[in-house]
């Protein structure tokens, strides 16, 4: 006799969803972190927890931002319990960190070295952005900011690259 | 300048958002060549930013972490067959640790009504917490990394075709072959195993056989 149970649809549309947003929140949480052991922790923890609230979820395309949301906390819940020590970049760049290798695109290498050294106030709103899909209104909620303060960490967060890319960086704003 | 917005303001909204520009910075690009150029050069950085972004994972996993998990494969460990399968256990385990356990478990009375399969990727989250792997051959339908002694471990509801079981791996739980066996406390019974450096604890309800069940989960469980 199988007693085994089988999931609910919903249980499993969420578990698949999982599966294919778990490398961008690896990702997200690096940028954060710059640690890939300390990412691969806050991802597990909200793995778990985004298991544990599943039920919240209501509409799949909410499911993102609701795991982005839950990885930013964990990061910051991580530093709180465990008091980790900061990570000091150029030790990450001294160590020639895998994570950041590009397969021969040295350029994108360089881009990467450069998105790592941005102060956490420009770097955290820009992965938010770019690899998070937030628009800067969601991404003022999420940081407790006004949206013209995020646009101006945003603009702020390029203008540092522009020069990595080779080009000129605009005058800045108050 | 150009129309209502300046240059500064316009490079701002360019620079802060730009596959979303207002209509009043569109309206100042047409007009403005500078700031056309600005918002070219940006979009253009824009994909190079993404893909830089998007790190290739292949190359993260590359240096291993700096502890190695352990592996206690409990369909098909090695040393616990070999432990399970080599005979008897002799001994009750410790009263208190089975005692400990069992309260657990009372605690978590609702993980034994879950039914929803536990997604790969949480279940390899919850038992890297304790440091463990598993390569599941049943349907795990809890999941959750639990403080027990001092440590985080892993505690499992698996669904066998005998019925659901709780495994708790204990990782930090050294018990000797003389100290593993069965134990029966208040509703539950269970049975204590070496396995590596540390044991896991198996339990079901008292009434629903556990002998049908350990076969299915414990390789060569004799």
């Amino acid at each position: 006799m199988n007693t085994r149970p089988r999931g609910t649809t919903a249980s499993s549309a969420f578990a698949r969803l999982l599966e294919t947003l778990r490398p961008d929140l690896v990702r997200f949480a690096f940028w954060l972190a710059r640690d890939r052991a300390v990412a691969e922790d806050v991802v597990q923890e909200t793995l778990i927890r985004a298991w544990k609230s599943r039920e919240e979820i209501k509409d799949p395309a909410a499911t993102r931002p609701w795991l982005l949301t839950i990885v930013r906390r964990e990061h910051a819940r991580l530093y709180e319990r465990k008091r980790l020590p900061t990570v000091d970049i150029d030790d990450v760049e001294a160590q020639g960190d895998p994570a950041l290798a590009s397969d021969g695109d040295a350029g994108l290498e360089d881009l990467r070295r450069a998105i790592l050294k941005l102060p956490d106030e420009y770097r955290e709103p820009l992965v938010m952005q770019v690899l998070g899909g937030l628009t800067t209104n969601e991404i003022a909620e999420q940081l407790g900011l006004t949206q013209p303060a995020v646009l101006t960490r945003l603009f702020r967060a390029r203008n540092r690259l522009r020069e990595i890319h080779g080009l000129t960086p605009a005058e800045d704003v108050e | 300048m150009s129309g209502v917005m300046d240059c500064k303001h316009a490079r701002l909204e360019i620079g802060g958002e730009p596959h979303a520009l207002s209509a009043e910075v569109a309206q100042h690009i047409a007009t403005c060549a500078a700031c056309a150029k600005f918002r070219d050069e940006t979009l253009a950085m824009e994909s190079r930013l993404k893909s830089a972004l998007e790190l290739p994972l292949h190359h993260f996993r590359e240096s291993p972490r700096k502890l190695a998990p352990r592996r206690f494969a409990l369909a098909a460990s090695v040393a616990l067959a070999v432990l399970v399968g080599g005979g008897a256990w002799l001994f009750r385990p410790q009263p208190a640790l089975a005692e400990e356990i069992v309260e657990h478990i009372r605690h978590e009375a609702g993980s034994w009504q879950a039914h929803d399969p536990v997604p790969p990727e949480v279940l390899a989250a919850v038992l890297a917490k304790a440091g463990v792997r598993y390569d599941p051959h049943l349907p795990v339908t809890y999941a959750s990394p639990c403080p027990f002694r001092g440590h985080i471990v892993p505690h499992l509801v698996v669904q066998t075709d005998n019925g659901p079981v709780t495994v708790m791996v204990l990782a930090h739980e050294h018990v000797d072959t003389y100290a593993q066996g069965t134990f029966s406390e208040g509703e539950y019974h269970g049975i204590l195993l070496q396995a590596g450096s540390g044991s896991i604890a198996v339990l079901a309800p008292k009434g629903q056989e556990l002998d049908g069940a350990l076969k299915e989960l414990v390789h060569d469980y004799p």
